[in-house]
């Protein structure tokens, strides 16, 4: 801890304090009579507006991966690998406005809490809900550990703990910063990082306006940093004798890559568990609708975030920190400390850290809840009561971080983008189920099954067999199909699709019952008023006693 | 998939919005399928001139993007409120699960 920065550090610790105490008090806030119940922990009572919903939502979608994992991709390899997130957040929104008011409104009526309630509901199948449920957990696993080094990352940059070789104290700070989280999470479920998000987003701003405006003149305007990527785009990569990156896709393959890699994010934003979490947490449809219209006003900080990439890049100093620790992650983190005065450095890492920390915490609830509803009780304690299921979740929210953090430390360090981009194609695999499910009971619940397998199967092969100079597995997420470039996820919900269609009709013919179905046309444009009251999700499991058990 | 988020509200009887307003319809859905299509087909932008200031026109493009998606989203909300005039008035559509149609 020797050439720790005083005021930095000093700043990054009082505001991690004031994030500490928001997340424990967030447990008063909006305060419900009984705090154990799923809809409460884990969906902060289903009330929360147009405002605290642009806030959580923002928290949620705009992560490590946005201030930490774009900006080093777009500083390794340029447009394709990091550029694209611009494309995708520009294309979930209005994806997103074709099916999640209708899902919003289903899980309204039938007052589902994840999106496996809701696959267990509309086809009557335990199996396919299970199938939903174990792989939105497995996917928020690599999208936490992004988290974690998001916050490493500037950690690393601080000076702090890197001194010794032992990993326990290497990593230290992390795990502190990690059980923090966990036990607020444990204590006061979606309310703290509900509360925590306006911190977050006001220092994020605050940080992102001051970057984009002061960064480039220092060195030497917005001018000269592109002709400055575009010249280290262009220059050979000793190791792979191919250009180090892509300044703007021209070639058929980075365009394709480039689409589909935002295509199928996109896709695969919205259907991620801490997602559809903070989308349930909404009291009236149209704030689902309103934020897919606000929201699009932080898509443009993540553009800018993004061109801090190249503004590293530029900046000679940064650029030479980068190389020496080879690893591009820490691009934002060297390019603040270098240039900003010591008490703004403090400033931006704390946003880095808290930016990390709330959805951090929306996706371990939403694991929890993923792992209660539709395992736990599902299979091992049907008669849980909502006090049960809550301690469950509570549990399982710790256990689901410590998962996360075996990914954080276990995968190539070079790996951030590409942890989110993993999750994403195994995510992807829902898509069938849920957001067509949502418009239609064409599809055969076997089918869809086998169809998921077949997705999952190709996906996590193909994302396996991925090498690179530097990694021989894992090392990225797009490959090449018949001499075109794509992303994994999208050519694996393609096949996930076709086998679903096919299989949907050998189904009909063969008459297999298709299961029940316990949603209904109208239910899906519902806007119930009131507040559903605070009984589980009664109808989705027949043998449950609704609500008896509560006091 | 590409229809609008609103099917038809009432299952039986009336006509459904998207039958009664069958041109605020297709606005809805072309703005939709319009503002994913500019951004997924990238032969359209992925140039590197003309500059926009100093920004060449690939990023600037993406970057100018966002507050007109924001805006064409919200013209598509408000369109979506007309096709119900009711919306919110009415009963809540099966909210008591009387009706279970398949």
């Amino acid at each position: 801890m020797s050439n720790v920065n005083a005021v930095t550090f000093t700043i990054v610790v009082v505001l991690f304090l004031v994030v500490t105490l928001t997340g424990f008090a967030a447990a008063r806030w909006r305060r419900a009579e009984d705090m154990l119940h799923l809809n409460e922990w884990g969906l902060g009572g289903r009330g929360f507006g147009t405002f605290v919903a642009w806030f959580l939502l923002g928290g949620d979608l705009y992560t490590a991966y946005t201030f930490i994992a774009v900006p080093a991709a777009m500083f390794g390899a340029g447009a394709v690998t990091g550029y694209f997130a611009v494309a995708y957040t520009i294309i979930v929104f209005p994806i997103a406005l074709i099916f999640l008011p209708r899902l919003w409104s289903i899980a309204r009526v039938h007052h589902y809490v994840t999106p496996a309630d809701f696959i267990r509901g509309r086809y009557g199948s335990r199996g396919l809900a299970l199938a939903i449920a174990f792989t939105g957990i497995l996917a928020l696993m690599p999208y936490i550990a992004l988290q974690l080094v998001g916050i490493q990352a500037v950690l690393t940059v601080m000076g702090v703990g890197t001194t010794s070789g032992n990993t326990f104290v290497e990593d230290l700070p992390l795990f502190i910063a990690f059980l923090v989280l966990a036990i607020f999470t444990y204590v006061s479920g979606l309310r703290a990082p509900a509360l925590i998000a306006f911190i977050k987003d006001a220092l994020v701003y605050v940080m992102i306006i001051v970057a984009v405006l002061y960064l480039p003149t220092k060195v030497g305007g917005w001018g000269h940093i592109f002709s400055t990527a575009e010249a280290h785009m262009k220059t050979i990569n000793p190791a792979t004798h191919k250009p180090t990156g892509v300044f703007v896709p021209t070639t058929g393959n980075s365009q394709l890559a480039f689409s589909t890699l935002a295509l199928g994010s996109a896709l695969a934003l919205m259907v991620y568990p801490h997602a559809v979490t903070a989308v349930l947490s909404t009291k009236r449809r149209d704030i689902i609708k309103r934020n897919m219209a606000l929201l699009p006003l932080y898509s443009i900080m993540l553009g800018f975030i993004a061109l801090l990439g190249y503004v590293a890049l530029t900046d000679k100093v940064t650029a030479a920190n980068v190389k020496k620790a080879n690893n591009p992650q820490l691009a934002v983190p060297y390019l603040f400390q270098h240039l900003f005065p010591s008490w703004f450095t403090g400033i931006a890492f704390s946003a880095i850290v808290i930016g990390a920390l709330v959805p951090a915490a929306i996706m371990a609830i939403a694991a929890a809840n993923l792992f209660t509803r539709n395992i736990f009780k599902e299979f091992f304690k049907p008669d849980a009561s909502p006090r049960l299921e809550t301690r469950v979740s509570q549990w399982v929210s710790l256990i689901v971080k410590v998962g996360a953090l075996v990914f954080a430390v276990s995968l190539p360090k070079t790996f951030s983008i590409n942890l989110q981009l993993l999750g994403g194609i195994w995510i992807l695999q829902t898509f069938p189920a849920i957001v067509f499910g949502l418009f239609t009971r064409w599809f055969h619940r076997y089918a869809l099954l086998a169809g998921w397998l077949a997705g999952m199967l190709y996906g996590t092969i193909a994302a396996y067999n991925v090498s690179t100079p530097t990694a021989s597995h894992w090392g990225g997420s797009v490959n090449t199909l018949w001499g075109h470039t794509y992303y994994i996820g999208l050519t694996a919900v393609i096949l996930n699709l076709a086998v679903s269609a096919v299989l949907t009709l050998v189904l009909r013919v063969t008459r297999v019952p298709a299961g029940t179905d316990e949603t209904s046309q109208p239910q899906y444009s519902a806007d119930p008023v009131d507040t559903p009251p605070p009984a589980p999700a009664a109808a989705v499991l027949g043998s449950d006693v609704s609500g008896g058990d509560l006091p | 998939m590409t229809q609008p988020s609103d099917k038809p509200r009432h299952s039986g009887g009336s006509r459904s919005p998207i039958a009664a307003h069958p041109v605020l319809s297709a606005v809805i859905a072309i703005l939709i399928f319009a503002s994913i299509f500019f951004a997924v087909w990238v032969p359209l932008y992925a140039s590197a001139t003309p500059k926009i200031g100093d920004f060449p026109f690939f990023y600037a493009y993406l970057l100018i993007y966002m507050p007109v998606l924001g805006i064409v989203m919200w013209i598509v909300i408000t369109l979506q409120a007309r096709l119900r005039p009711r919306a919110g008035t009415k009963r809540t559509a099966g909210a008591d699960g009387g009706e279970v149609t398949r």
